[in-house]
């Protein structure tokens, strides 16, 4: 399987590198093909610019030769797996820049005849997000966790008809011991492995 | 009221653009004080950077180019939003702005040990959003109005505890006809007139 991880967080020791590490690993011992996208590393630049934005129904949306690239990886991509911290309820701006300017019709979705969007990641039949959160479980509930949604609704819709969605997270991160941290990194090893 | 519109769209022909026009004419005739900020113009940088993230939990003067959208945060009474909704959610502009100007000492403040902020934009008793989907209104709610929850809860909960939310949406719109683009314009100005 081709595996695409995508990485967003700005401080390279940080716990969402050393998850994103752990499940690249998992992921390779298990034979699979994975491409690791670290967007701060690769500095992804997040906001679309008025030019992409107009080009955007034409036939050529993708302008940036990063985002051409990184559509290129996405098209030839049977999972994905993102690893990011929750900010907001949703994800970090560059995460989300990453769907605005590379998940363009033709490469996420395709616009039908009457302008209906359409799946135009059928060949994705996998979904993993993992995320760490500073709130506890039941707050996160209550406020909505929006940036699981986007991935698990919203680009779940484009993907194939039965693609599995997984979900980890680590709640009241700021708060962890040091145990708890060491568990999940396994707890992520071992669904990586089993993928 | 004085009132502060975050304005976020890349093109400024775009429909958006003529959304944001008619809420800033709508609240001048009706005598309010309103502030705006349109982030594409300010070339605002919505990736937060390794020294914002280091800093974010010590309770720092905002850094310079962030500095005036505190200023305006702590001074509104009532925040608007004008957007279009992107992968159900705010344009990563927007999320970008969300992630690095909403810091500790402006926004909200924690305590040792806690897991969730405690927000200090009490002065914000009236929270609009004004956005577009391309798709339909059932999609958007199957999908779960990611966008809608970054407003109306992660926001919100930062600002007065009975603060008021208004969702102003326009569905299907890359299937309107003009009839009904001129119809919602006229929607968003007879809501804001009751602001």
């Amino acid at each position: 399987m081709r595996a695409v991880v995508v990485v967003a967080h700005p401080d390279p020791s940080s716990f969402t590198h050393a998850i994103a590490s752990t499940a690249t690993a998992a992921l390779e011992r298990s034979g699979h093909h994975v491409i690791v996208l670290d967007l701060y590393a690769e500095e992804f630049r997040a906001a679309m610019s008025r030019a992409e934005r107009v080009a955007y129904h034409g036939t050529r949306p993708l302008l940036d030769p990063m985002a051409e690239r990184h559509a290129d990886i996405v098209k030839r991509a049977d999972a994905f797996v993102f690893v990011y911290p929750t900010w907001w309820s949703t994800m970090p701006a560059i995460l989300k820049g990453w769907l605005d300017r590379v998940m363009v019709p033709g490469v996420g979705f395709v616009f039908d005849d009457d302008q209906h969007v359409r799946r135009g990641l059928k060949k994705v039949h996998r979904i993993v997000g993992i995320s760490t959160y500073g709130s506890r479980r039941l707050y996160v509930k209550a406020i909505h966790d929006n940036g699981r949604r986007m991935l698990m609704r919203s680009l779940r819709m484009n993907t194939a008809v039965l693609t599995r969605r997984t979900w980890l997270a680590l709640y009241e991160m700021d708060t962890s011991t040091a145990e708890q941290r060491a568990a999940f990194l396994q707890r992520v090893d071992r669904k990586m492995r089993s993928l | 009221m004085k009132v502060y519109v975050v304005y976020c769209h890349p093109d400024p022909e775009s429909f958006t653009s003529a959304v944001f026009q008619r809420t800033l004419t709508t609240l001048t005739a009706c005598g309010h004080d309103v502030r705006t900020s349109d982030l594409y113009a300010d070339e605002f940088e919505p990736t937060l950077s390794l020294q914002e993230w280091l800093d974010h939990r010590a309770p720092i003067s905002p850094p310079a180019d962030i500095a005036s959208y505190c200023a305006n945060l702590t001074w509104c009474e009532a925040l608007v939003f004008v957007y279009p909704t992107w992968w159900s959610g705010q344009p990563a502009m927007l999320n970008g702005w969300l992630d690095r100007v909403l810091v500790r000492g402006v926004a909200w403040d924690v305590t040792e040990r806690a897991t969730r902020v405690t927000g200090r934009l009490t002065n914000v008793r009236r929270i609009v959003a004004i956005t577009t989907h391309g798709s339909s209104k059932v999609l958007n709610t199957v999908q779960g109005e990611s966008g809608k929850r970054v407003i109306a809860r992660a926001v919100r909960v930062l600002c007065y505890q009975f603060a008021r939310s208004t969702w102003l949406a326009m569905y299907n719109m890359d299937r309107s006809t003009v009839e009904q683009r001129t119809a919602f314009l006229d929607r968003v100005e007879r809501r804001i007139r009751r602001l």
